[in-house]
């Protein structure tokens, strides 16, 4: 391999658990992905399984809206930010020099300024100090909650409003659900951020199997064709749930050419039902609530599915 | 130069779909107008305009990312563990990074003691320039994958829509926003005349609501809100309006019900003020737009 020369993804996946994952995306926004993760958990759980639920959509986790539960009391997220010792600082500059986010500004021989909303906690700036004038201090980016629920652990990230660094929350609501893992899980199921970059990556870095929840339009189309992308670098399984799949007016024949052509299965398809919207607003979950309406029937049969899928180990160890 | 944003906090409530007829709407009133689609992520506006005629493509530079000589590095790791995003993994007794995840912070490069990592400017994808066929210029981030959606590049969507607006002697530039609030969103609402926060009767959407209103507060910068959807839930409703009107001290711009020419819409990637003037959403999105022009724009 030459210098530069970028590896893909999927060669360089490494699980930290032996746990089986389902990582529920999508690309677009709004297409049930918290809805499709929520039920299918429940589902899981009803059927036995012992399930950790990830909520590893940082920017607006609802997973505990949905069901019905409140979040705990939380541990906060943190990162590294630096304080700058006037005393000790020499004003050499070579920590503005390494600063690639520009948080660190000003002139040789001056105490540089720190813009705190720019830096990305990466401590090179205390790393090139030799005066030993960059001081270590902490941010709060978010809070991670442990929540036991409905037989369900729902493990859930929350970024701080005004806070941008959504990747390393996801990050570190990964790593706390993985650690949560060595009480004995069968099966863990992580409800991503939409759109297909850093936040969403973390989330996906420990799936055996992506659920990709999109809709019969033109724009839950075009967005599959992203997700599916990037499935495909992570070499990480895919099915389509198709949701809201009889929408009066939809394009479900776009959506189920565009899943053949690619050779990727719809694993369910699930129906408008009102009683959905009613389950979604009164935060119980549809296959609990009213396990025999159309909605219900369609992700019950997908948890089925999973759990033949696990039967059989198709879901475990693709990266292991 | 005027910039309206359109975000939401949670995604799929309808930003696009308002964006849409918003700028067709303004635009033939005469106000001088273009669009930016700041979702680079998963950028659909050009899409629910229904195309246009590309003017220019620039492959713009807006990332950096870490890249190991392998000829020089000696496998001790320490890039490793100084990775604040995860980017770097032994493979073969060799770092390799993640493309996908890698944020170019430069830390690894620092810690490296024989030199082997340096982080290099990126290609992150393509700008393109479209002129749309409701007479005004659409401007569109198309990422290559793996490369991260960064404020960066918003801020580089929305300097191409600033430019493209005075190109053609235009003055507001109309914003969708990504989904959520993190580092894209930050960027989008910075700087903007005014936030349109669409939002939908759901406990969900309420919820993602209050954290963007807390960054758009952040920013002090104007902001009304669109209930989406609006018949969903006739009591959720009149909670979530009461909440918007004294908690957050927001203006409700308009309520849009559900309604299936809206799809259809979409599903033509015509704008629902073409598809159907005279469907309820058209007509709501009318009066927001006459809002916008008289309370921001005059």
């Amino acid at each position: 391999m030459n210098q530069g020369e970028a590896k893909s993804t999927k060669v360089l996946r490494k699980k930290s658990s032996g746990v089986p994952t389902i990582a529920v995306t999508g690309g677009k926004g709004g297409t049930g992905k918290s809805t499709v993760a929520v039920n299918l958990a429940t589902a899981l759980s009803i059927k036995g399984s012992r399930v950790m639920l990830v909520d590893a959509d940082v920017d607006g986790p609802c997973c505990a809206i949905l069901l019905g539960t409140k979040l705990g009391t939380g541990e906060e997220a943190r990162t590294f930010k630096p304080v700058i010792d006037a005393a000790r600082c020499t004003g050499c500059s070579k920590c503005v020099a390494v600063c690639h986010e520009h948080a660190l500004v000003g002139l040789q021989g001056l105490t540089p300024s720190f813009f705190e909303e720019l830096c990305s906690g990466c401590k090179a700036c205390q790393l090139v100090c030799e005066a030993g004038a960059v001081k270590e201090s902490w941010k709060t980016l978010g809070t991670i909650y442990v929540t036991d629920t409905n037989g369900i652990k729902l493990v859930t990230g929350e970024l701080k409003p005004t806070e941008a660094r959504s990747p390393i929350v996801a990050r570190a609501t990964m790593q706390r659900a993985i650690k949560e893992l060595k009480d004995g899980y069968d099966i863990m199921v992580v409800d991503t951020a939409p759109g297909v970059h850093n936040v969403v990556a973390q989330a996906l870095w420990e799936a055996d199997l992506a659920l990709a929840v999109t809709e019969p339009t033109p724009l839950g189309a075009h967005d599959l064709g992203l997700i599916m992308d990037l499935t495909e670098e992570f070499g990480l399984p895919i099915e389509v749930v198709l949701n809201r799949a009889d929408i009066p007016g939809g394009l479900k024949d776009k959506v189920v050419k565009i899943s053949q052509n690619r050779g990727v299965k719809i694993a369910a398809e699930v129906p408008m039902d009102d009683e959905l919207l009613r389950s979604y607003i009164s935060g119980e979950p549809i296959v609990k609530k009213s396990p025999d309406s159309p909605a219900a029937v369609a992700l019950l049969s997908l948890a089925q599915h999973v759990l033949e899928m696990l039967k059989v180990g198709e879901i475990y160890g693709t990266t292991a | 130069m005027k910039e309206i944003v359109i975000a939401s906090g949670k995604g799929g409530v309808g930003k696009t779909t308002v964006a849409a007829s918003l700028a067709v709407i303004l635009a033939k009133s005469g106000i001088k107008i273009v669009t930016a689609d700041a979702d680079v992520d998963a950028p659909d506006l050009l899409l629910a305009l229904g195309g246009g005629k590309t003017l220019s493509s620039t492959e713009i530079k807006a990332s950096e990312k870490a890249v190991v000589d392998e000829a020089k590095c000696t496998g001790c790791g320490k890039c490793v563990d100084a990775c604040p995003f995860g980017a770097i993994v032994a493979k073969d007794h060799q770092p390799a990074i993640v493309q996908l995840m890698c944020e170019g912070c430069g830390v690894c490069q620092v810690v490296c003691p024989v030199d082997a990592i340096e982080v290099k400017k990126t290609v992150t994808g393509t700008l393109s320039v479209e002129e749309t066929r409701y007479g005004f210029r659409s401007v569109t981030g198309y990422l290559r994958l793996g490369e991260h959606n960064s404020g960066h590049l918003v801020a580089s969507v929305k300097n191409f829509g600033r430019k493209a607006a005075e190109d053609s002697g235009k003055n507001v530039l109309i914003v969708d926003a990504a989904p959520g609030i993190g580092c894209p969103v930050i960027a989008s609402i910075s700087g903007a005349s005014y936030v349109i926060a669409v939002t939908e009767p759901t406990p969900a959407a309420k919820r993602d609501l209050e954290r963007l209103v807390k960054v758009i507060k952040h920013f002090n910068v104007p902001a009304g809100v669109v209930i989406n959807k609006a018949n969903l839930s006739d009591n959720f409703k009149a909670a979530l309006k009461r909440w918007v009107t004294r908690e957050l001290g927001i203006q409700i711009l308009g309520e849009i019900p559900v309604d299936y020419e809206v799809v259809k819409a979409l599903v033509n990637m015509t704008p629902i003020i073409e598809f159907n003037p005279n469907a309820e959403a058209s007509k709501i999105i009318t009066a927001i737009a006459e809002h916008v022009k008289k309370e921001v724009l005059a």
